[in-house]
């Protein structure tokens, strides 16, 4: 071992081959509709032209991968203490990874590599879930030894490392030892259950409607004769009772699937403290059980509607900071079905204090205007636009515009009422959604960039948008006060600068 | 973290990020952004033109006037656009954090503090590296709409810029 690489160096030599498969993977992926035609035609081509086709193509696809090769380097600047990546032929890029920042190295090798016998690295630094350097040809020994030089100038962070994934592997057993300090009870899980997802219910409500008008339609086109005497029995008589009976069955099915769903998902749901961190586990049939970390979370969300309100119930929402892929599907935990007590005591272990709501900005009049303008101006002048000019057939369902008009202006009219941005010390909350009314809560040290907008001519108005950017997603306001936001940039970028907080 | 206080600073006295003097991208960007665009154009415009004298059968002849107003309306409003987004990208380094300004309808603002830079990557695009020019990546842990690309720097000065992010960024933690 005392591989040396302080030095530029190159890939495998036999690297070469890789990238050849890969290139040859990607023009065919490119290429297929193409390839698949003179497959089917192959018995019309000139025979010549075909090989003589074939070798250029293959010709090209070599040397491509030989410049591959050739411009593909990578070193360790132990002055510096970086790893740099340099790549492309035409079009180069330099990526420059300081290895205090490196997450994971991983050692991959797919079955183009196994056959050649080479192995692939990928370096993965935090956030994104894109690999910011990956080698796809290097023999086994190097990339050990590459691993190693890579983390090895984080022995304390990847002592911390092992810690957590000896606490997850113990997970289990830990948490029998630990008493849970929160149960959500069957009960609670029924009221998840029996309130939520309204907006898939509606969606499934209009399509099964819309399905048996069509019926309707058709078995009325076919037969023309009997449509008038038909059409006026039903009218009269069973159309309202098939409606009001049909509503109630889709609904009571829709309430009991969601039932079912949820308990199956959330059954026996507990929640215990260890060491600072929260343990979950839950599932009727597999128990899965996970960790949350109050200095991973990134977003706090809660969420209610009306309903749970009178019901006492609420669900949370914790997004932890991702790296890696594997780690993604994980990363969004749910609470249902916890009560106010409940949420205020996991809030308090995650943040040391109940978020509190400051300062309270709310969004300019434009925005419900422009909302309006984006879900019923639109659609409607599209509607008029393909029923003039295209298919006057359309304008036979014209009596949808009212009821959409209606349904989705309510919608829009709700959501900016509630859509608001708190402003504390320590905590920013945005609040938003037309029924189902969630709070955002973030820490402001938990801010990874800050984007700020505002339209030409908005400037005078004194309003504005801004973003702020998390490890675990974005939150957004719109057309706020932006003065204000302004000011509110500057703290905390001054606080995220002049403290060292750890993010996660 | 919860005994840090700061009740005492005026915000006021703060730095303001919307004060600070941007640096413009180099002239010679632009060149690079419409011999990109020079090449989009010409394949908007000779399929269509080739198209129209080979299977002229293909549209109607009204189909053929829309299009060959469209097409160089489009062309326009496109390199109008392109020049007006060169003109409005601009970058600062302050000693706290990166600025990059960017778009046409909205001006856009987005900060990076150095302490929240992931990695940084040189970019030398094909038309760029012909004129000597390079595009500086930095990366965040927020995800792709966080991380700010700089188009347009000198090569030697994106050189010297990246290894300043470094330096900053190693200082920080």
């Amino acid at each position: 071992m005392g591989a040396d690489f302080s030095q530029p160096q190159r890939q495998s030599s036999i690297g070469i081959l890789v990238m050849f498969f890969y290139t040859l993977q990607q023009y065919a992926r490119a290429l297929w509709p193409m390839i698949v035609i003179w497959i089917f035609k192959f018995d019309e081509i000139n025979k010549l032209y075909l090989t003589l086709g074939m070798i250029t193509v293959f010709v090209g696809i070599g040397v491509v991968s030989y410049l591959k090769y050739l411009n593909f380097t990578f070193f360790l600047d132990a002055e510096n203490e970086e790893f740099i990546i340099t790549d492309g032929v035409f079009n180069k890029t330099k990526t420059a990874i300081q290895l205090r920042k490196i997450q994971q190295v991983n050692i991959n090798q797919s079955f183009i590599q196994k056959l050649i016998g080479v192995y692939e690295l990928d370096v993965d630094t935090a956030g994104s879930n894109k690999k910011e350097g990956a080698i796809k040809a290097i023999s086994h020994e190097l990339a050990l030894e590459l691993k190693f030089r890579l983390l090895e100038n984080e022995t304390i962070k990847s002592e911390i490392r092992t810690e957590e994934t000896s606490l997850e592997e113990t997970e289990q057993k830990l948490f029998e030892a630990v008493h849970p300090f929160i149960k959500i009870s069957f009960l609670s899980l029924l009221k998840v259950g029996v309130t939520s997802n309204y907006g898939r219910t509606i969606a499934l409500l209009v399509i099964f409607f819309s399905t048996i008008y069509e019926n309707f339609q058709n078995f009325g086109d076919e037969n023309n004769v009997y449509k008038e005497e038909l059409g006026s029995y039903i009218d009269k008589n069973l159309v309202l009772q098939t409606i009001l009976i049909s509503i109630a069955f889709l609904f009571g099915i829709v309430l009991v699937i969601n039932v079912i769903r949820i308990v199956f998902k959330y059954y026996d749901y507990k929640i215990a403290r260890q060491k600072g961190s929260l343990l979950l586990s839950f599932g009727l049939l597999n128990t899965k059980s996970t960790i949350i970390k109050p200095e991973k979370v990134q977003i706090t969300t809660v969420t209610r509607n009306y309903f749970q309100k009178k019901m006492g119930i609420l669900e949370l929402k914790i997004k932890q900071a991702t790296s890696g892929e594997k780690e993604e599907r994980k990363s969004i935990i749910e609470i249902p079905g916890c009560s106010e007590t409940e949420r205020d005591s996991i809030l308090k272990l995650l943040f040391h204090q109940i978020p509190q709501k400051g300062l309270m900005l709310q969004p300019n009049f434009r925005k419900l205007i422009f909302s309006i303008f984006l879900s019923i101006g639109l659609p409607l002048l599209g509607f008029l636009a393909i029923g003039y000019w295209l298919e006057a057939v359309f304008f036979e369902y014209s009596y949808v515009v009212p009821v959409y008009v209606v349904i989705i202006g309510l919608i829009q009219y709700f959501k900016f009422i509630n859509n608001r941005l708190f402003i504390h010390d320590n905590f920013i909350i945005k609040q938003s959604g037309a029924w189902d009314i969630s709070n955002d809560i973030i820490e402001p040290n938990k801010i990874q960039a800050i984007t700020t907008s505002q339209l030409f001519w908005h400037k005078k108005l004194n309003i504005g948008s801004i973003t702020l950017h998390t490890a675990g997603g974005n939150i957004a306001f719109q057309l706020g006060n932006y003065l204000i936001l302004k000011q509110q940039v500057n703290l905390w970028l001054y606080e995220i600068e002049t403290s060292d907080s750890n993010w996660m | 973290m919860e005994n840090f206080t700061n009740e005492t600073i005026d915000t006021s006295q703060l730095p303001k990020f919307e004060e600070v003097t941007f640096t413009k991208l180099h002239p010679k960007y632009i060149r690079v952004v419409l011999i990109s665009l020079v090449r989009i154009i010409a394949i908007v415009v000779l399929i269509p033109i080739l198209l129209s004298m080979f299977k002229p059968e293909l549209f109607s002849g009204r189909v053929w006037l829309i299009l060959g107003i469209l097409i160089p309306v489009f062309s326009i409003m496109l390199v109008v656009f392109s020049i007006i987004g060169f003109k409005k990208k601009g970058f600062a380094f302050r000693e706290h954090d990166v600025l990059f300004r960017h778009g046409i309808i909205a001006t856009n603002t987005i900060v990076i503090p150095y302490n929240r830079v992931q990695h940084v990557a040189l970019h030398e695009g094909f038309i760029s590296r012909y004129f000597g020019l390079a595009k500086i990546e930095i990366f965040t842990a927020g995800g792709s709409s966080s991380d700010i690309e700089i188009p347009g720097i000198e090569k030697e000065q994106a050189e010297n810029i990246k290894q300043l992010l470094m330096g900053k960024i190693q200082k920080q933690l």
